[in-house]
């Protein structure tokens, strides 16, 4: 115990206000309280309790609470006696160490302390733009939700949003203002005001001559009205974008299609038939993939009108997963396909002439494979039975034509205005590998002699072909704004850093256009700044502060406006339709990769994405994020190579050995995963990794922290594009140090593995809609066990609430948002790679990813799994001292402080959701113990991120998911002080706020009018292991697929019986 | 090796050592569970605050209401200690130079806040709703005492997860209509169980005993 000194304890004796009195001294009850005295009892115990006299009604009445003098073991005698034994020098200090209160000197109106308020604001991520809800607890933000009154998120979130709050607290974080002039040194924002004041104001005289900018993409219009009065000030001067993940396709496709600039916004909810080719909606990357993850969920309901997947890919997306029908091909073959799909339907649907021919039928190898050609078959007359009312879809990777033939196909089915529409595209930032190789140019040819760079990171991620790192470091002055001071920022003479975006003021625009309003919910913890302010600032511009440029934008001067704006989060509406015209688009020449055959290994493609953790590594210091498993692989802390087994047997690969791909002359090491379902000959890997200076989670050299997974950069050419074909694998003879792999790493012999794959239809139940319909009850019949009795009778009746949960299996992509999600609500600590590889991650929540189909061709299936809060929990049973109880509500309390640590219950888990702190997490990855606090200043930031509502747990503790206890209490609680009712829906947990798709409902099981209980009440719904007879209040809607009668297969088919 | 063999003499301390190592466990036992209960450790609990402020003087003799300062009580977890602009209501004409209110007066001017020591202190783990309690009719002097008598505010419950479920297992000797939380002088008419009953009844009070209820 820190605190042995003595207190001040005063001898009660002497304390002025006379007799300490009891509550129900105060009382004062005079002795002849009437009490109910009709009869005499039967049975009694004293002669006191049968006369009922006087005293032994006040007795009764005062109980335990007497008067502190009279009673020998009261707390004055107990002092006294302690005092006596001469121990109280030393037990009298005995108590923690004293807790300070530090209220205001002047309050806020209407802020109460300890009640979390939610601020609207937005987050662009590489110019994808979300309305988001920051929830600050005493002033600082705590938790990301989605902005229910947005477009762009309709009340969801993705990993990335969820992660950004830790992001804040980086204790990593750029702090100081860096002047790097052949050393390092520490400088302030006021000498770099000078000093860059000073070169602008040169700059400016000579035109802006010599001067250029490098910003990320940025949907903000603020900053891009800021662009062009940069560009006017200095109209010599250059500003460039450069985003790994920009792909001009999607523009230039449409203004071949239409031949103007405009965006396409989709409206997946009106489409019954959805064709994904190479696309992926749900994806956290694509814009707007949160609308239509909840519009295209909505349609996957078996009991309203459901719609019809069908995707067409090399890697398992999200869609994919979801997708009724996937077809496994090399992504350059889908120039092949659209080209078919357009010949087949313009020669069945005969559109006018106006529109132009259609693609000649491609001379496709793939065309040759029976399998595939059904069911591009199938798509066609699907399409054609659904004029209007489909929806095809095509990814970024895919090149220009591609999309303008896609185009071309939505337009002849008529689903413009219906299932998708046009808007104006406004002015956004956005640039590529081409536009940093024109700057690279301008540098080498000395045309630049002062370079901006905005946030980005183009040492770490520019492709190996722009050698942008040479050229910086011929630039005079090269000044960098960054959050991290980071790969860019060490090559630069000046650092600045930038404020985080939910430090300062801005503002973004969605995917349909709407103006989203950014603000700020904490000071900026190191004095950084935005981009805005910092342009405004060089500009020399009367207004800098970032509201004040945000608001000059759009013009609202009005107060009553401005104020609305800002608390929706929202300005203006979406952008209006326009009607474009088609036009005829040229025939494709179409690759020998494009037409080559579905199998080959002696030219492998490589396709290098965007990672679902870490996007392009910009969060690869985020420690929730790094610790999140890959949706496919189940990888965490690094990236793998995803390949197909067939392709990766032939080849001479072992799933989890490393091995090393090469392309053009370049290489990475990498491990390999095997991936059933990726298309043979093709490889996926995700970029983002591998970076050296990301920070003490993320990997930093100089300090000896270990660098996370592969950096992939070294492959991402501008020349091969996001598809690149030639790409070779060989194997190396050895392991990686660490594979992270949260899945997969259990050891368990042939037998019961078999047996286990055998009970998964069982555990991920799935049939078909046709089946469901004719025979609802094909699901609950999937096990049969025998009638499921109690060993002892059922002691509780819940008559209350009774809290329960639904997982819709249909709806569930895998993206993660969920597990992230409850991460940042729960305090969950991260542990790292070498404890995940041991099976010690603690994510309460996991995403289970299931391969359903054969080695040849695979299909993916997500399912997530989380406590079970079961009836009969058999954790409850064997916990020794009680720290484990039920609740009266149906819960599965878990008491941390009761727990001792023997993991019993988490031995006699089915489910295995329990999670168990081996180590003081808290201490040995932030420095801080719930014990004894901290003085390090880096845990103190980093303690600034914990959900203060949940006990923050030590080392020898079992923790689990406990259905956002603290959110249910606190909305009981709120609605008992209000006298009404929880209202459905009005707790949700974090997991089911997150989700994109709504795959999870939690609710009141007794409100028969409940979500949840409709859902239980569905004859899709079943529990898992259920033969166990633990009565798990979680329950799985199972998945139902919408095969076309012409593919359905035997497996579609339902066990009889 | 040779073998060990006790001295003569220890004979004589047989049965002192025998008591000893008898009465040792016992003693211990007994002396950490007296000395280590809430009740010596945490009941009377009196720090010293850096402003000498009497709740006997203003809540006693004054008869401010105790929501006057802790606004927060019936609308949110924590009964919030008051800003100091709330004490300069008053101070900036009462008293307006007296050596006690410096720190007030500072922390006034400077914006830096009065540090004030949390008398009642619940473990971390331990997570409890005033304005649950104050709504259903809880009164402040049930947990906390006479606070009006307290020249300096000490502990008077020992705030031990035992004495809480005492009540809620049993609430009705400590249920006052919830228009009378904050009097201190407050008895109940006729006979308090009750009367608590009946309060009970009318007010739908059921306070849970489960973990989650505090624990989370």
């Amino acid at each position: 115990m820190s605190s042995m000194k003595p207190k001040s304890l005063q001898d009660p004796s002497t304390v002025s206000s006379g007799e300490l009195k009891t509550p129900c001294d105060a009382a004062d009850m005079p002795a002849s309280a009437a009490a109910d005295t009709s009869a005499a009892p039967s049975h009694w115990r004293s002669l006191a309790e049968l006369d009922n006299d006087p005293e032994f009604r006040e007795f009764v009445a005062r109980e335990f609470k007497t008067p502190l003098e009279e009673m020998p073991l009261s707390s004055k005698g107990r002092r006294r006696f302690m005092q006596l034994m001469g121990a109280s020098f030393a037990l009298a200090g005995c108590r923690w160490k004293e807790d300070k209160l530090l209220p205001f000197s002047e309050r806020p109106e209407g802020f109460v302390p300890g009640e979390p308020v939610f601020y609207a604001t937005a987050m662009d991520i590489a110019g994808v733009a979300t309305g988001l809800w920051a929830k600050s607890f005493d002033g600082r933000p705590i938790k990301i939700e989605g902005n229910p009154n947005s477009a762009s998120s309709l009340g969801a979130t993705n990993t990335y949003h969820q992660g950004s709050i830790l992001g804040l607290y980086d204790p990593d974080r750029s702090q100081q203002v860096v002047r790097r002039a052949g050393q390092r040194t520490p400088s302030s924002w006021a000498d770099f005001d000078r000093a860059a004041g000073e070169l602008i104001a040169q700059a400016r005289a000579a035109g802006g001559r010599g001067v250029a900018v490098l910003s990320e993409a940025s949907s903000s219009p603020t900053l891009a009205s800021l662009r062009s009065r940069f560009l006017q000030a200095m109209p010599q001067a250059t500003w460039v974008a450069y985003e790994p993940s920009h792909s001009a396709s999607a523009e230039q496709g449409i203004e071949l299609a239409f031949g103007q600039r405009l965006r396409a916004v989709l409206a997946p909810e009106r489409a019954d038939v959805l064709v994904s080719l190479d696309a992926d909606l749900l994806c956290p990357s694509t814009d707007g993939g949160l609308a239509y993850s909840r519009a295209i969920a909505s349609r996957r309901d078996p009991s309203g009108s459901m719609s019809r997947i069908y995707a067409v890919e090399s890697s398992i997306t999200e869609i994919g997963s979801m997708a009724d029908h996937r077809v496994a091909l090399r992504a350059s073959q889908i120039a092949a396909v659209v080209a078919y799909l357009d010949a087949e339907l313009s020669a069945q649907a005969r559109p006018p002439a106006a529109l132009g021919a259609a693609q000649p039928r491609p001379d496709a190898k793939f065309l040759e494979d029976a399998g595939v050609k059904k069911v591009l078959d199938v798509i066609v007359k699907d399409l054609l039975a659904h004029r209007g009312s489909s929806l095809i879809t095509v990814g970024s990777r895919q090149p220009a034509e591609v999309h303008a033939v896609v185009h071309r196909l939505n337009t002849l089915l008529g689903n413009v205005g219906k299932t998708i529409r046009y808007v104006e595209e406004a002015d956004r930032i956005s640039g590529g590998a081409a536009d940093l190789a024109a700057l690279v140019a301008e540098i080498e040819a000395g045309r630049v002699e002062t370079l901006l760079i905005l946030g980005g990171n183009p040492v770490y991620n520019a492709p190996v072909d722009v050698p942008f790192a040479a050229a910086l470091g011929k630039v005079k002055n090269s000044i960098r704004l960054g959050l991290y001071e980071d790969e860019t920022s060490r090559l630069c003479t000046w650092h600045v850093p930038q404020a985080h975006y939910l430090e300062a003021w801005g503002d973004a625009r969605a995917f349909d256009g709407t103006v989203l309003i950014a603000q700020p919910t904490i000071a900026p913890l190191h004095g950084g700044r935005s981009a805005i302010e910092l342009i405004a600032g060089l500009l020399g511009l009367p207004r800098t502060s970032g509201q004040d440029l945000v608001r000059a934008t759009h013009d609202a001067s009005d107060d009553k406006v401005w104020r609305r704006a800002v608390h929706d989060g929202t300005l203006g509406s979406a952008a209006l339709a326009v009607e474009p015209v088609l036009r005829p688009i040229a025939s494709m020449t179409l690759t020998e990769a494009a037409l080559g055959s579905a199998d080959g290994i002696d030219k492998l493609e490589l396709v290098l994405e965007l990672d679902p953790a870490v996007h392009d590594g910009r969060f690869a210091n985020n420690g929730w994020l790094q610790e999140m498993s890959h949706p496919l692989t189940k990888i965490s802390w690094g990236n793998a190579l995803m390949i197909a087994p067939i392709t990766a047997e032939r080849l001479g690969l072992r799933d989890g050995f490393l091995a090393t791909l090469t392309l053009e002359g370049r290489s990475v090491e990498l491990p390999v995963a095997f991936t059933p379902g990726q298309a043979p000959g093709t490889l996926t890997v995700n970029l983002g990794y591998g970076r050296k200076v990301a920070g003490r989670v993320g990997g930093l050299v100089d300090e000896d922290v270990e660098v996370v997974g592969t950096d992939t950069y070294a492959l991402f050419t501008a020349k091969a594009g996001a598809i690149a074909v030639g790409a070779t694998v060989t194997p190396l003879n050895r392991r990686p140090d660490v594979l992270a792999n949260t899945q997969d790493l259990y050891a368990i012999d042939d037998i019961g593995a078999r047996g286990r794959d055998e009970r998964l239809p069982q555990l991920l139940r799935e049939t078909t809609l046709s089946d469901y319909q004719a025979h609802p009850e094909v699901i609950k019949h999937k096990v049969h066990h025998p009638p499921r009795l109690n060993l002892w009778h059922d002691p509780v009746s819940y008559d209350g609430h009774k809290w329960g949960m639904a997982i819709d299996l249909n709806k569930c992509t895998g993206c993660n948002a969920c597990v992230i999600a409850c991460a940042a609500e729960n305090n969950t600590p991260v542990v790292g790679k070498h404890e995940v590889a041991r099976g010690r991650e603690m994510n309460w929540l996991r995403v289970e990813r299931y391969f359903k189909g054969d080695r040849e061709q695979a299909d993916a299936r997500q399912m997530p799994v989380l406590c079970m809060q079961c009836e009969n929990a058999p954790c409850e049973q064997v916990c020794p001292v009680g720290a484990t109880l039920h609740s009266s509500e149906g819960l599965n309390d878990m008491v941390y402080n009761r727990c001792i640590g023997t993991r019993y219950c988490s031995n006699n888990c089915p489910y295995k959701v329990r999670r168990f702190n081996y180590r003081n997490y808290n201490l040995d990855v932030y420095g801080t113990t719930p014990y004894t606090g901290t003085d390090d200043p880096r845990a103190k930031l980093r303690s600034m991120a914990f959900n203060p509502d949940v006990t923050v747990r030590g080392r020898g503790v079992m923790e689990k998911c406990t259905f956002c206890v603290q959110r249910i209490q606190n909305v009981k609680i709120k609605a008992k002080n209000a006298r009404r009712p929880v209202e459905d829906g009005e707790i949700k947990t974090a997991c089911e706020q997150a989700c994109p798709t709504g795959a999870y409902v939690f609710g009141d099981l007794n409100d028969k009018k409940s979500r949840v209980a409709k859902a239980h009440g569905e004859p899709r719904a079943y529990e898992l292991l259920q033969e166990l007879n633990n009565r798990t209040r979680v329950q799985y809607l199972a998945r139902i697929s919408n095969p076309h009668p012409e593919l359905a297969t035997e497996d579609g088919h339902s066990e009889r019986h | 090796m040779k073998l060990f063999v006790f001295p003569r003499w220890a004979n004589k301390t047989r049965l002192i050592a025998g008591a000893a190592l008898g009465g040792a466990p016992i003693y211990l036992t007994a002396f950490v569970w007296y000395g280590f209960s809430p009740k010596t450790t945490d009941v009377g609990y009196q720090p010293k605050q850096p402003v000498p402020y009497s709740h006997e003087l203003h809540v006693g003799e004054l008869g401010i209401d105790c929501r006057y300062c802790h606004t927060t009580v019936d609308q949110a977890a924590f009964a919030a200690i008051p800003p100091t602009q709330t004490c300069m209501n008053c101070h900036t004409l009462v008293h307006p130079t007296s050596p006690k209110l410096l720190p007030v007066r500072e922390s006034a001017a400077t914006g830096q806040p009065v540090q004030w020591v949390k008398v009642h202190d619940l473990p971390d783990y331990a997570y409890f709703n005033h304005s649950a309690h104050v709504t259903r009719g809880v009164g402040c002097v049930s947990c906390h005492g006479r606070v009006d008598r307290m020249e300096v505010v000490y502990q008077q419950e020992t705030l031990s997860m035992e004495w809480c479920l005492d009540c809620h297992r049993n609430p009705e000797p400590h249920l006052r209509p919830p228009s009378e939380v904050t009097n201190m002088n407050w008895t109940p008419p006729g006979d308090p169980i009750a009367y608590g009953a009946q309060l009970r009844e009318q007010n739908n009070i059921h306070p849970p005993t489960d973990c989650s209820t505090c624990h989370r």
